[in-house]
């Protein structure tokens, strides 16, 4: 049997294999795997970090304290000034994002070229379609890119930065978010957001645009809904006597969504703000200039 | 001296061909499976807010409902994208390397013969290796242009060539090895294959 085109099939088996080899989980065990066997250090990274194109990361260890309120447009700047303090001031940042933004048509893209690149955003943009978010931006690039996870910190970090409040700002903190005795199981536990004390009712607004991800009830959580802002930017509102909106629905910041109640395992009426970062339940009065005051008050 | 490096190429092709094919459709289910994982996790939602209604039922039980929080449910939706591929793997990919060359006119004969047999479900298997091959393709070529993106024009036509080579060298071997695979299994491996490799075809698709 007379072969066909040898050299070319080498060649496009070597790169399937250099792609496989490299980039899909089935060839990072491979390479763990052999790296066990002959007791050599692997690259590979964790099989599960090969989702997302490296979009998928966890919130940065510190957050930038901040020194006043965080102007809506300088949310982004902040955010990358948190991942990178060389890059300049957050006005000084703000100012090139605005204008990449005008370039590129699109924040994502704005982010993705300061940490990589205008020439690698403008590659990407390509290669996404119109209005892309950054995880079809990374998916045109090659996921080594470390670049890519930077941007996507930092535009986390932005999204909590620019978020409103749920409620009123004089409304007052009963528990704040961190470790606690708590009042109905008892024993030292983690309070993965903050109990805002409010009287039943009370009209609870999503933080940011979003799509509902959850919107159901339990004996703990009560009347729960929980809305992804994209980017890794999740809220959830707990306790609530009524939800406004459903699963899958599209919310805009400051729409009403609940009103807010003592539904589920709740020492009084309350709402249990909380906000997750990169599927890590962080204190979102980090990244809030301005504080509610604390008070006694209904918990859970 | 070009001819000798030609021999010598052949000589290896029975065992290049097979790991290259293995390695396209891995590919390929990866780019399927980074799909999947997104409506994993709005599934891996819905069916924790279930258990989450019966848990806080007694008192017992509601502690378990602070068990699972956001950060456990994207790790269990990407651990189940991460088990789909790896499946998706075991079933399509592996027995690529079993790949056994023959002339491309016999090939054709008897894929036109195993096409024909009876039950059809056999079928599943080959259809999924040929989108998954394409998405496979088009995913090696959406890397090789975005290694090269500093060189547009090399990127751009070394990613065409790619794509082209693969769509007509690697891929249809890939489908007739999965057919004649397919053929020569157990119904019930068949369903299963239906179950793992009918949503990550559709996903393949998606990915393109």
């Amino acid at each position: 049997m007379k072969p066909r085109l040898p050299l070319v099939e080498l060649v496009l088996c070597a790169l399937c294999l250099w792609a496989a080899w490299y980039h899909t989980p089935a060839g990072a065990l491979v390479r763990t795997a052999g790296a066990w066997v002959f007791r050599t250090h692997t690259t590979a990274r964790p099989l599960l970090a090969y989702y997302g194109a490296g979009t998928l990361v966890p919130p940065p260890e510190h957050a930038l304290p901040l020194p006043g309120p965080v102007p809506p447009a300088q949310a982004l700047a902040y955010g990358a000034f948190a991942v990178r303090a060389d890059l300049g001031s957050p006005p000084a940042i703000a100012s090139r994002l605005r204008s990449l933004a005008q370039t590129l048509h699109s924040e994502d893209a704005a982010a993705l070229a300061l940490f990589c690149g205008e020439e690698t955003a403008h590659y990407a943009m390509e290669h996404a379609g119109s209005q892309p978010h950054l995880i079809d931006l990374a998916r045109a690039l090659p996921p080594s890119k470390t670049c890519v996870s930077q941007a996507a910190q930092a535009l986390m970090l932005g999204g909590a930065y620019a978020l409103a409040w749920p409620l009123p700002e004089s409304v007052r903190i009963t528990s704040p978010f961190g470790m606690r005795e708590h009042p109905l199981l008892g024993g030292r536990r983690l309070h993965a957001g903050v109990d805002l004390g409010v009287m039943k009712g009370a009209p609870v607004r999503a933080v940011a645009d979003g799509i509902v991800r959850r919107a159901s009830s339990d004996g703990v959580n009560g009347r729960i809904l929980v809305v992804d802002h994209g980017g890794g930017v999740v809220t959830s509102y707990c306790h609530n006597d009524e939800l406004l909106v459903g699963d899958g629905d599209h919310v805009r910041r400051g729409q009403m969504i609940a009103r807010s109640g003592n539904t589920g395992r709740s020492t009084g009426p309350h709402l249990h703000y909380q906000l997750d970062l990169g599927g890590e339940p962080v204190d979102p009065l980090r990244f809030r200039a301005q504080r509610p005051k604390t008070a006694v008050g209904a918990s859970d | 001296m070009e001819l000798r490096v030609t021999e010598r190429v052949s000589k290896i092709r029975w065992i290049f061909l097979p790991l290259g094919m293995c390695a396209l459709v891995a590919v390929g289910t990866h780019a399927a499976a980074d799909v999947v994982g997104d409506k994993v996790l709005f599934a891996v939602d819905r069916v924790d807010a279930f258990f989450d209604a019966i848990f806080s039922s007694w008192s017992v039980t509601a502690p378990l409902v602070d068990l699972v929080g956001l950060g456990e449910r994207t790790f269990f939706a990407r651990a189940v994208a991460l088990a789909w591929e790896l499946s998706a793997d075991a079933l399509l990919a592996i027995p690529l390397l079993g790949y056994d060359e023959r002339a491309a006119a016999d090939e054709l004969t008897i894929a036109r013969v195993l096409v024909k047999r009876r039950p059809s479900l056999r079928l599943v298997q080959p259809a999924a290796a040929l989108l998954v091959s394409i998405a496979g393709a088009a995913a090696v070529a959406r890397l090789l242009q975005g290694t090269l993106l500093h060189y547009p024009l090399i990127g751009g036509f070394v990613a065409a060539t790619a794509l082209f080579g693969l769509f007509l060298l690697l891929a249809p071997r890939a489908v007739f090895r999965s057919l004649e695979h397919a053929s020569a299994q157990k119904t019930a491996i068949g369903l299963l294959g239906l179950a793992i490799l009918g949503p990550l075809a559709i996903a393949a698709v998606a990915s393109l």
